[in-house]
């Protein structure tokens, strides 16, 4: 971080040496940043990295012991200092609609916030309007916030930290637990909104593959910044290279090669393998020495994205206690039957709620064995047709079988043979790990006999033995998400239901998570239904399902899914230029499908690569832009899923 | 039911009464608040509270200036009333009632022992301040007996008769005996009372705090889709909150209201107990009714202030039934703490037993299968 060094005067934010302590805990630990005015700055890291303090403390809303701190050249030293450049920015913190009035309309929250903020009335209608506009929300400005979805919620909490036209915003954590749709919507709307007023922007997220929209960005791990600059020059700091194989028998591969590595992982047929010290070139070839009797279907080696270099950056610096863990996961003490059997199944299932059809007449199934992914927008229906499935809520129409068990008359059998994991944390802050896994086995009657036994298993298997005496309240989120993934396998269930489980968990948790869960689906034959935001994890799946508005629109394994797009869309464009934002707005203005901006880059989706290409370096030479870059890369599990809805959305507003 | 799975299912009551019952201890300011209501807040009640006249502060407007005006005002004494003086005319006894500065005057004429030694009638003027209508009417009783016995003493004195040959007069006295509280500790009563309400606000108040937690938590979900019944839910709070009720009961009555009020307990203190315990289920029938419509504990704690006016009310602790307009007499026969308020004061007070108190035991029972049931009913309905 050479340029963090010398103090800038030009500089938004200068903060050299800063140390947040609560009680004896270190949270932040001597952290130098600089950022530039007009930057869209971001802080990645796992939960309790310090991202939140240290934000508090720009903010102006947290004290801190150590360091100095310059934001829009005042130095914050007391609350008279910090109190001085409040009215300059805009703050908005973690959680959905949080810092929002649920009872008041959305005008009545914009109008709210102007108040507080002392906009002159003139300003504010425009204002208001142009945001509204831009957002799309205004048409529901007399919709009450708690009514809002997700995404919505965020847009308007974006509106009202910006209708005072602060000079930075500060926004903390804007799209977790957001729908890739209005993700990618609130990034552009952001984008848009900094360029035209010059705002500077300081952004924490917990996706990684978010980290492209951001000019510059630091890792954060351990109250320490990791590793910082823009996000090509991040994933480079980490030596190695990823190794992508599919391989039979996959589980022999697996084996073999864990012994080697730390960082691997399997996606559906395919393991991923982030091997240290190894350049591209020489990556197929190390792997493919160490396997032995497993046959080799493909294989390709390739750089890492954020993701994985900053898995491997955490492990290559010895800041983590992460010992290699015991390879062999315990097995379930009555293994399930080794049959393909269907384990779900949905017919025609439908619920209303007064006039509102939540859930449309959706059809799907599926078997032991299988990771069904269930995708969708936020308020698609995925909530409700879990609820239906695991017999809470009552369907309006049609039936379903759960773990061989009408779903409509033998609620109480299905409750008996099912696992279930929902969207928030719902075990018992107040009780011990302990406790809980005590208080579910016995809730799901586990006998004497076995009690000690499978406590000890299910303690085992999500890694929670140097935790078993704290209250859950105290433990980070992704250990709270595992031990409630513990107490949901406590009666080792033939089905597994998972609503958003690794909503708000960071990289690392949602890696552990999820080697559990393929482990579950693999060896133990469980049945496994999840929903997800996180597109990469739906790669995970063995089979999707795509709702929108309470019906099913596409049904397929993940490969499957993407290679229909590119048959429909083609392939995806990545263009690099000097004047990103210019030559977005060109782009869009000549419609080519599916325009993005991702931090410098512009994505866009082309059939006929090789025309398109020439067109848009045409386009841009006549426009005096400068084309640094064009690539051609296969669309993601993301793009299908924005193209998709999009597709609708659009269809339904014509 | 075969005899596993009712094992099975007393094994999940039980752990989940274990569970509610870990998580109200570590809630150390609902521990706090509880025990305040049992101690303190019945302590102050049972001392601080008085229903009869003491030291009612009085003033006179002496006109006379007699040996006679001064025998009847020294006359309004301790304990009943406190002579605080004379005043000099009407418009000053008007402003100190006005401001509350005392509790009445005592207007006495000019000529009122000339008029007496005539044996002429003279009347005394008595303004009271009956803003507080208790108060009111007992100085107005008071001070009528006083000026009456004042009235007849000076006959008595005019006609040379002294208190001996007094007695020989033919004289109605009337004589009566006080039954249950006979020296009339008003403690005693007020007390029981207090710790009745108390008793009725936690049995609606933690339950359904308990289960309204879970709500907003989001545990509620975890659990209804695992194989626990509404009932084997919700029961399990109901129990742990009763025993934390009784508790305190138990506390409040043998460290509070017996050795620091020395109530003389009559009745059975286990049959006292087990009425107490039935109506801690019927009032958390209607808590678990007021969990199902709230979303927050806020909601629990406004719904709860906003029922327990009515039910205090139609306990008939306050009016007795035959006094209440026969709409409210006929919502009291529904009002569980009518019968437990009765059933309280007969077993401490007056000793009575189950062959007295049967048929309210009988009510009371019945109101809490039908409240508990409504209160159940209404949960699992809302998913």
């Amino acid at each position: 971080m050479g340029e963090a060094s010398l103090v800038d005067k030009q500089a938004v934010i200068n903060i050299t040496g800063f140390c947040k302590r609560y009680k004896k805990k270190l949270a932040v630990n001597a952290v130098d940043l600089t950022i530039q005015r007009g930057e869209i700055y971001g802080l990645i890291g796992p939960d309790g990295a310090g991202k939140s303090s240290l934000m508090k403390a720009i903010a102006g809303v947290l004290s801190f012991e150590q360091g100095t701190l310059d934001v829009l050249g005042v130095t914050i030293d007391s609350e008279a200092s910090a109190e001085k450049i409040k009215g300059r920015l805009g703050f908005m913190p973690q959680g959905l609609g949080l810092n929002l009035y649920g009872d008041l309309s959305v005008e009545e929250n914009i109008d709210f916030f102007a108040q507080l903020r002392e906009v002159q009335p003139e300003q504010l209608d425009q204002r208001k309007d142009k945001l509204l506009g831009m957002t799309r929300l205004d048409k529901f400005r007399e919709r009450p916030m708690k009514n809002l979805s997700g995404g919505m919620k965020q847009k308007l909490g974006l509106i009202c930290t910006l209708i005072h036209q602060p000079e930075l915003v500060i926004l903390d954590e804007p799209t977790t637990g957001v729908d890739p749709v209005s993700r990618r919507d609130f990034w552009a709307i952001l984008a848009e909104l900094l360029q035209e007023h010059n705002i500077t922007a300081l952004v924490s997220t917990a996706y990684m593959d978010e980290a492209a929209r951001f000019n510059r960005l630091s890792l954060m791990y351990n109250g320490q910044i990791l590793a910082a600059g823009t996000p090509d020059a991040i994933s480079q700091q980490a030596k190695g290279c990823l190794i992508e194989l599919t391989a039979e028998p996959q589980l022999e591969a697996l084996k073999q090669l864990k012994i080697h590595y730390l960082q691997i992982e399997t996606i559906g047929s395919r393991i991923r393998v982030f091997a240290d010290n190894t350049s591209v070139n020489a990556g197929v070839k190390t792997v493919t020495d160490l396997l032995a009797g497993v046959k080799i279907k493909t294989i390709r080696a390739f750089d890492a994205a954020l993701e994985d270099s900053f898995i491997a950056l955490l492990r290559q610096r010895p800041l983590t206690d992460q010992t290699q863990k015991d390879n062999s996961i315990p097995r379930f003490d009555k293994p399930l039957p080794d049959d393909k059997s269907i384990a779900i199944e949905a017919k025609q299932l439908t619920r209303d709620f007064g006039k509102f059809r939540s859930v449309d007449h959706i059809n799907f199934s599926v078997k032991q064995g299988e990771i069904f992914g269930l995708l969708g927008a936020n308020g698609a229906g995925k909530t409700t047709a879990i609820k239906m499935l695991t017999g809470i809520l009552p369907p309006s129409e049609g039936e379903g079988q759960v773990a061989g068990a009408d779903m409509r008359k033998a609620g109480q059998l299905i409750k008996e043979r099912i696992g279930y994991m929902s969207q928030a944390f719902s075990l018992y802050l107040d009780l011990t790990v302990m406790e809980n896994i005590r208080l579910f086995a016995s809730i799901y009657g586990v006998d004497r006999k076995t009690l000690k036994q499978r406590i000890d298993w299910v303690i085992n298997i999500a890694g929670l033995a140097e935790v078993i005496g704290q209250l859950a309240g105290s433990l980070p989120m992704g250990i709270r998400q595992r031990l409630a993934l513990g107490c949901a396998l406590i009666h080792q269930p033939g089905v597994l239901f998972l609503d958003e489980p690794t909503s708000g968990v960071d990289p690392i948790g949602r890696r552990q998570f999820w080697d559990i869960l393929v482990h579950l689906a693999r060896v133990e034959q469980v049945a496994i239904l999840v929903t997800t935001h996180y597109m990469t994890e739906a790669e995970h799946c063995d089979h999707l399902v795509l709702m929108y508005a309470g019906r099913v629109i596409a049904d397929d394994t993940p490969t499957t899914m993407i290679e229909s797009l590119q048959n429909e869309a083609g392939q995806l464009l990545e263009i690099t230029t000097d004047k990103p934002l210019q030559a977005l707005t060109l782009l869009e203005k000549e419609n080519f499908k599916g325009v993005a901006l991702f931090g410098k880059h512009i994505h866009l989706l082309a059939l006929d690569v090789k025309r398109v290409k020439k067109q848009i370096s045409e386009l841009l030479t006549k426009h005096s832009i400068k084309l640094l870059e064009i690539t051609a890369q296969t669309p993601t599990l993301e793009d299908v899923f924005v193209y998709r809805v999009l597709a609708l959305e659009n269809k339904e507003l014509t | 039911m075969n005899y596993h799975a009712f094992l099975l299912w007393w094994s999940r009551t039980f752990t989940m009464t274990i569970k509610e019952l870990k998580q109200l201890i570590r809630d150390p300011v609902l521990l706090l608040i509880i025990a305040y209501f049992f101690t303190i807040d019945v302590y102050m009640a049972g001392s601080g509270i008085n229903l009869s006249l003491r030291n009612a502060s009085i003033m006179a407007i002496d006109h006379d200036h007699s040996p006679a005006s001064r025998e009847l005002i020294y006359r309004f004494r301790p304990p009943y009333f406190d002579f605080k003086g004379d005043i000099s005319g009407k418009n000053e006894a008007e402003e100190r009632l006005n401001k509350g500065q005392i509790l009445a005057v005592l207007d006495i004429p000019e000529n009122f022992q000339r008029h007496l030694l005539q044996g002429q009638a003279e009347t005394v003027q008595f303004q009271v301040d009956t803003s507080n209508t208790v108060l009111g009417t007992l100085a107005t009783t008071y001070a009528m007996q006083i000026t009456a016995d004042f009235g007849r003493d000076f006959v008595g004195k005019q006609t040379g008769l002294n208190s001996d040959t007094m007695e020989a007069l033919p004289v109605i006295q009337n004589r009566y005996r006080v039954l249950y509280n006979p020296n009339r500790i008003d403690s005693w009563f007020m007390s029981i009372m207090e710790l009745l309400t108390v008793i009725t606000m936690l049995s609606m108040m933690l339950p359904a705090a308990a289960a309204v937690r879970e709500k907003e938590r989001g545990t509620i979900e975890q659990l209804a889709v695992s194989p626990l019944s509404s009932l084997q839910i919700l029961l399990p709070k109901v129990i742990s909150m009763g025993l934390v009720i009784l508790f305190g009961v138990a506390v409040c009555l043998f460290l509070i209201i017996i050795p620091l009020f020395h109530l003389p307990v009559k009745g059975s203190i286990s049959l006292f107990f087990a009425v107490t315990a039935l109506y801690v289920f019927t009032a958390s029938g209607i808590g678990l009714f007021i969990a199902t419509i709230s979303q927050s504990l806020g909601q629990v704690t406004m719904l709860v202030i906003l029922l327990m006016m009515p039910i205090l009310l139609l306990s008939g602790a306050w009016a007795p039934p035959e006094t209440m307009p026969h709409a409210m007499y006929l919502a009291m026969t529904v009002s569980p703490l009518y019968y437990y308020n009765e059933m309280t004061y007969a077993i401490l007070l007056k000793g009575a037993g189950i062959d007295i108190l049967w048929d309210s035991i009988l009510e009371l029972s019945g109101l809490g299968v039908v409240f508990f049931n409504f209160g159940i009913w209404h949960f699992r309905r809302q998913f």
